[in-house]
């Protein structure tokens, strides 16, 4: 069975360029605990998936994006 | 060789201005000396919260500088960044294909630090 394609959601709104400072938009690609949501959810092209992944790895770094969502230690 | 760069720095939110900015002066003094390089960008984020604690703090005053200059410098202003105590945590990367403008996030440019980019750039 394949599954229906579907379109990537960041070339479809022409952004070129996915960028690690503006977290809002990264956080819409990522899962109730934090991780990064596989492209297989996402929707995205292979060339912007690599990209959410740095981005968002870099933003994480800056704690503008948490590693682990929700955890109380 | 100039390259285009980018820093987001994260200062102790307990500095006030005046030390962000003196701090901010003088690492832009290691990237600027000579005539190699060039600060295009300055965007104050103020403060802002962290998603989890660095240093036991849960708030970071946060500044994205981008600039231009000679690879060769760049050693010597991450050393000093990195030794500063009142960075909690930064970031260096290259801003070569990024989108140029620097507030993706709530950015206040005071009137002040407008003048001083028109300055680097006269």
């Amino acid at each position: 069975m394949r599954r229906p394609a579907k379109t990537c959601p960041v070339c479809e709104s022409g952004v070129r360029v996915l960028d690690y400072k503006d977290d809002r938009t990264l956080g819409r690609f990522l899962t109730e605990r934090g991780k990064i949501l596989p492209s297989r959810l996402s929707g995205m092209c292979a060339r912007h998936q690599r990209q959410l992944a740095t981005a968002i790895k870099r933003a994480r770094q800056l704690a503008l994006l948490p590693y682990i969502k929700g955890y109380v230690g | 060789m100039a390259r285009r760069y980018e820093t987001v720095y994260i200062f102790d939110p307990a500095l006030e201005e005046p030390a962000i900015t003196e701090r901010l002066d003088r690492f832009h003094a290691l990237l600027t000396k000579d005539g190699k390089g060039t600060i295009t960008n300055l965007a104050q984020w103020g403060k802002r919260a962290l998603s989890y604690p660095i240093k036991k703090k849960d708030t970071g005053y946060y500044v994205v500088a981008q600039f231009e200059t000679a690879a060769d410098l760049l050693p010597e202003y991450e050393r000093a960044v990195k030794l500063d105590e009142g960075v909690i945590r930064f970031l260096v990367v290259v801003s070569e294909g990024l989108p140029a403008k620097p507030e993706a996030a709530p950015a206040v440019i005071t009137a002040d630090v407008v003048d001083e980019i028109e300055e680097d750039e006269a």
